[in-house]
This record gives C-alpha cells, structure tokens and sequence, in this order.
C-alpha cells in the first residue's frame, strides 16, 4: 500500500469554504431569479444593487449556518428533526431579510409565495444531491467490480 | 532466539534455520521466505493463530492495540495499522480512516454519503465509513490513477 496524502488543514478550510460560496451562488441566483419575476409582475424592469448585495451577503451567512448549525441539511443523506429545523430557520431568516430589505416591497402574499419558492428550492437540491449520490453509486461499484476482477487476474 | 548473520565474498547465498521442535516464529519464517500463500499471525483467546491474508475483512486499532477480522474470527496482530500496510505492500488494503485498514477485496458494495464520504459494505455485512479524508484517494486508487 502507498503512502497516504492527507489533506492539509488549509485544503480542508479551503474545501468547506468553496462548498459555502458554491451555496450562497446557487441561493443568490434562485432568489435573484424570484425577484426579478416579482418586479417584472409589478411592471418595474431593475433590480437595485443594494438588494443583490444583501441577497449575496444573506445566502453566504445562511451558507455557513446551513453547514456549521444544521448539518448541511441540503446535501444529509437522511432528513431529521435538525434537518427540518435547518429549512424551517432558513427559510424564515430569508423571509424576515427580504421584509427588512423591502426586496418583495413588504408584501404580505408576496412574502408568503417566497417562503413556498425557498422551500421548493430547498427540496429541488436535497433531491438533485440524492441523485447525483445515486449516480455516484452506481460509477463506484463500477469502478469496485473492475477494481477486483483485474487483482484477481494479477493473482 | 539467536541470530547468526554472515556476509559472503561469494557463491550462492543461503539461510540455514536451526530449530528443536518446530513452532509459530519458524513457521512464519519458513513461510516467508518460501514465499507461499500470504499469511497473517495473531492471538486469539485459544493461542496464536495464522490466517490467510486473502481471508481479512478489515483490520481495527483499538487502543494502541490492532484487531484483524475474518468472517469467522478476530485475531489481535503485532505493530500498528502503519507497518502492517507497509510491510503488507498491497493496494488491496487501503487505509480508510485513522484506525482501519480495510480489504478491498472483500467490498461487496459501496455508497456514496454526503460530505464525500463512502460506505462500504463487509462480506460479512459490516458497514465501514471511508472518511472524507481517505475518500478521494480510494476513488483514485479503483480508477487506478494512483
């Protein structure tokens, strides 16, 4: 057997902090995306810089809760009663920013479709990751049968 | 026991083992240097005991000390997790995490978890996390790009 490579504790941050920013993109562009429908709905064609900035700013903080408070509940292989809290939480906090920073004009139903758009858009990548793992699986065993018919014949 | 080692100008060279009754350390020498089937010496509750390496699950350290199981039994080997991988100098046992060694031979399915961690599946049924760690070498090692 070859010596092992370990990670570095620096590749490690890194490693935690790429997956942090790759959440705050994903939400940050799925909530952009929902605003921008709004104001289109509204008949306003812009979105102000300040309130992409506090969306950015948002999903990044709610990223770090996500993997650090709740067990990375978009990506858990199981969901449980922290999971459940975990997208309860978000979608809330996401709530309570867009009324603070007025994204959604403070709209009461406006608020509340945007709660249901976070959730769906919560289940959309606990089931995208499900299957991506499923697919992964599937490569691994593969890899695994290929793995061992070939040490056998080198036997 | 005692140790007689020669250095030769020339000729063939050779190992001479002396022995009054044979036993468990001339057995395992014999074995090593006739080069047979690889094999693996340890303790159990009735006395020392040898196994076919081919026959190891996995092997666990657990307090300094390290477990090697089979399907049938649990032998406790001599050293560490690290000199048995590098006296053993098989990329069949791959290092999955601090404290085990497992042999990938004997995987018969894997899962992939969240956070890049891998569940493998015993021929006995155990299941063995492959530590996030560990993970992406032993995706590397079954590509054989390692």
């Amino acid at each position: 057997m070859r010596e092992e490579k370990k990670l570095t504790l620096w590749e490690r941050y890194l490693t935690k902090e790429i997956g942090i920013e790759f959440k705050a993109c994903l939400y940050f562009f799925a909530i952009l995306f929902f605003v921008c429908v709004f104001r289109m709905i509204n008949g306003t064609f812009s979105v102000s810089i300040a309130h992409m900035a506090e969306m950015i700013f948002t999903c990044y903080i709610i990223g770090y809760m996500q993997v650090f408070l709740f067990g990375n509940f978009d990506e858990a292989d199981t969901l449980g009663l922290r999971e459940y809290a975990g997208v309860t939480v978000c979608t809330l906090l996401y709530c309570g920013v867009s009324v603070l920073g007025g994204w959604l004009d403070r709209k009461v139903l406006a608020t509340l479709i945007f709660a249901a758009y976070i959730l769906l858009t919560y289940v959309c990548v606990i089931l995208i990751y499900r299957s991506k793992r499923r697919i992964d699986d599937k490569k691994l065993n593969e890899e695994l049968k290929l793995f061992q018919t070939e040490h056998k014949k080198s036997e | 026991m005692k140790i007689d080692i020669q250095k030769i100008a020339g000729g063939e060279e050779s190992i001479v083992i002396r022995y009054i009754e044979p036993n468990p350390v001339v057995e395992r020498v014999v074995e090593l240097l006739s080069n047979k089937e690889r094999k693996l010496w340890g303790k159990t509750s009735e006395g020392n005991e040898c196994i076919s390496l081919d026959d190891v699950l996995f092997l666990e350290s657990v307090d300094d000390r390290v477990f090697a199981y089979t399907k049938e039994k649990v032998l406790q080997i001599d050293g560490s997790l690290n000199s048995f991988t590098a006296d053993i100098c098989d990329e069949c046992f791959f290092r999955c995490s601090k404290s085990m060694v497992i042999n990938i031979n004997k995987v018969v399915s894997l899962k992939s978890l969240s956070s890049n961690r891998i569940d493998a599946t015993m021929d006995g049924g155990e299941h063995i996390m492959i530590s996030r760690r560990y993970a992406s070498e032993f995706r590397r090692l079954l590509k054989g790009d390692r």
